[in-house]
């Protein structure tokens, strides 16, 4: 929902600054970073509702960077993004603890209707 | 079975293929010729030994025996011709010492003497005592011999000479061949001969009668060769025989004869001889025989062998020939397979890094893909908010905001199939009617077919079960295939597409064949119709990775592929397709089963 407060991880510096502006543009609060650590970083310094995250990232990958935030035990969503398109990290993710994955490229609608959907699973847990 | 991706040409061979054909021509013509070599010597030479051996031990043998048969008939045939010749000597000699010369020139007594002579066996034709002047003081017998005088016969004298005489043949004064046994005996002052007569006919019986086979003969010869019995083939009693007579010897010898010239001049074949010296009178019994007659049996035998040689080699020859015939097509085959298999690997091999090469491209591309999509996305969100300079700036905005719209849609299609042939797509198990399924297939495809003056016809196997696979791969496969033979009739009025369905219940997959009347498929593309990226349909028409992705999916549902096909007649692949997925498909998607 307009508002939320949306963490975008990717390591496509452009791709995440125009989705940035995108989501801002319908409402969200979204925040923009480039690796695994920033994303760690990020999130224990400020709360957020969403966070959609890169699978394939130097450094810090997806997998490793979501493990890391499940460890943190935040009270938010994940969703992955990935223009890999692989099913198995896909799903590995999933069984992480991950709510849903999106491959690039996407519509920002796509994005938002995820977002939404994880948002009411948030909420609706909370 | 069929295999895949299973080829079928029936075109001309792939380039490079006739220097290897000719190759492996040349290798299996030498593999012929040494397995047939090897064949006809590991059989015939044993073979030929083992008949050599044989032939060899059996002519001895008969050779053997045949010799030892001659050698009885002589030996038996001087026994008795000896015996008698003794025989009548000792009774000569017993009347003469048994009588005074007065006693045995009675006439009953000379008479009586001649008879008992006679009573078994008319052996005598007469019997005579002859005095010292060479006259007959006494005779019993058929001839009128009174007037005659034997003082100047050459017996006589050796006769008184020697006691006893036993003469050659002769023809004296009754002018027919006859010999003589005589003795002497003294009485007093007075020295007499008793003189007998051998009966010819019965003499000659004991040696004349002998017959064996159609050449064999015997006969007596005296020391200068002359026949003292008749032969019974060539010459007469007391002619001159051509056989070679030697000087005397102890025992019995067996000669080989060649060269030798009958009574008629003609020269004889080779013969087989076997000879005895009588003691008393010195006459050479002969028995002989052609050599051709005499070792008939070896010869006979020696032929047949021949004869079973030549069939048994010509037997081994056609055999061999046959079995190793039958070795180099198996062989042949083998290779095939072999070739085949190899082939199947290379594709195989071929795809996986293909496989692995566009899921990175793929990536690679769907990040500026991302990127454009979300900048397209802020110059519409701009265009919103922002006001625009003029209408046909607008226009040409928009225009091209939808241009790139479309070419990114078109980028991500290709990197879908990119992503969906290197199997980076997810799949879902379910239970399927395979042909209702292909009857919907055929309703969503059949606005197009017509469009193309294409008709569809069906033959779907009603025994056909449900299978267990993966209905959307199914769809993207037989979509690939029908719209394939859609696009192979194009510059054609119209054609047809078949599908057709048939239950292997034994091999427990079900078939579908999907064959159209199209273009056909070139022998040179045949072969590379699998690949990705191949394609003979015009640039922007079609991205290469159609029957590269149907490929893929079949393989991976556990199924095969093959083609067949005939330029300007049409192509029809066939797909085998197993009532349920292989095992590792299904525990990959065990996981996709669990968040559905």
């Amino acid at each position: 929902m307009p508002g939320s407060r949306v963490l975008l991880v990717d390591d496509e510096v452009v791709f995440t600054r125009n989705m940035s502006k995108l989501l801002t543009y319908r409402g969200y609060k979204a925040i923009a970073v480039n690796s695994g650590d920033a994303a760690i970083r990020e999130l224990e310094q400020a709360d957020f509702d969403v966070i959609v995250l890169d699978l394939k990232m130097p450094g810090m990958d997806g997998i490793t960077t979501l493990k890391e935030i499940m460890k943190l035990g935040l009270f938010t969503e994940t969703l992955i993004l990935t223009g890999h398109g692989s099913i198995d990290t896909a799903l590995e993710a999933m069984k992480l603890g991950a709510y849903d994955y999106l491959t690039k490229p996407c519509e920002i609608d796509e994005l938002v209707a995820k977002i939404e959907a994880a948002w009411e699973k948030k909420e609706g847990q909370g | 079975m069929e295999q895949e991706p299973h080829i079928v040409q029936n075109g001309s061979a792939a380039a490079g293929a006739p220097d290897m054909a000719a190759q492996r021509k040349a290798t299996y013509a030498r593999l012929f010729r040494r397995f047939v070599w090897l064949t006809i010597l590991c059989s015939l030479v044993p073979l030929l030994l083992v008949g050599w051996g044989i032939n060899l031990h059996y002519t001895r043998f008969a050779r053997e025996r045949m010799l030892n048969f001659f050698e009885t008939q002589v030996e038996y045939h001087r026994k008795i011709i000896e015996m008698f010749l003794n025989e009548h000597s000792s009774k000569l000699q017993l009347i003469a010492q048994t009588h005074t010369r007065d006693e045995i020139i009675e006439p009953k007594a000379l008479q009586t003497a001649f008879e008992v002579f006679n009573k078994d066996l008319w052996s005598l034709t007469d019997l005579g005592v002859i005095g010292e002047h060479g006259y007959h003081l006494a005779y019993a017998g058929p001839y009128d011999l009174w007037s005659r005088n034997y003082a100047k016969e050459f017996w006589f004298a050796q006769v008184m000479q020697k006691g006893l005489y036993i003469s050659d043949m002769f023809m004296g004064f009754r002018k027919e061949p006859h010999f003589i046994i005589a003795v002497t005996q003294s009485n007093g002052d007075q020295k007499w001969i008793l003189r007998a007569t051998i009966n010819t006919e019965a003499f000659r019986s004991l040696v004349e009668n002998v017959r064996i086979g159609k050449t064999g003969q015997a006969y007596l010869l005296n020391a200068e060769g002359v026949f003292q019995t008749s032969p019974r083939l060539g010459g007469a009693i007391m002619e001159k025989s051509t056989y070679p007579v030697e000087s005397y010897h102890e025992g019995i010898q067996i000669r080989s004869l060649e060269g030798l010239k009958g009574a008629d001049g003609k020269e004889r074949p080779r013969q087989i001889a076997c000879q005895a010296w009588l003691k008393n009178p010195r006459w050479l019994l002969v028995v002989k025989q052609d050599y051709g007659e005499a070792f008939g049996d070896v010869n006979y035998a020696n032929a047949w062998t021949l004869v079973f040689l030549h069939v048994s080699a010509l037997s081994i020859l056609i055999v061999s020939v046959l079995i190793t015939r039958h070795m180099i097509t198996i062989v042949k085959r083998r290779d095939t397979e072999a070739d085949r298999l190899n082939d199947q690997l290379m594709q195989a091999g071929k795809l996986a890094s293909i496989g692995e090469l566009s899921a990175g491209v793929a990536h690679e591309i769907n990040n500026p893909l991302a990127i454009i999509l979300t900048e397209r996305q802020l110059l519409l969100d701009a265009a919103r908010q922002l006001p625009m300079s003029g209408p046909e700036f607008k226009a040409q905005f928009d225009d091209s905001l939808s241009q790139v719209d479309i070419q990114i849609q078109r980028c991500k299609r290709i990197t879908q199939n990119l992503l969906r042939f290197s199997r980076r797509t997810e799949s879902l198990i379910e239970t399927v009617d395979l042909n209702a399924f292909l009857r919907e297939v055929v309703d969503l495809m059949d606005r197009e077919a017509r469009s193309s003056g294409i008709k569809f016809f069906t033959e779907l196997d009603p025994a056909l079960p449900p299978l267990l696979s993966d209905p959307s791969q199914m769809q993207q496969v037989f979509l690939n295939l029908i719209t394939n033979a859609i696009d192979a009739h194009a510059g054609k009025p119209y054609g047809s597409v078949r599908l057709t369905t048939r239950a292997d219940d034994e091999r427990r997959q079900a078939k579908v064949h999907v064959a159209d009347t199209g273009s056909g498929i070139s022998p040179a593309h045949l072969n590379r119709i699998f690949d990705p990226f191949f394609t003979t349909k015009g640039v922007g028409k079609g991205t290469g990775l159609g029957l590269s992705i149907v490929y893929s999916i079949v393989k991976r549902l556990g199924g095969t592929i093959s083609v067949q096909s005939e330029p300007g007649t049409g192509t029809e692949f066939t797909i085998a397709l197993p009532y349920t997925p292989p095992k590792e498909l299904r525990e990959s998607l065990a996981e996709g089963h669990a968040r559905t």
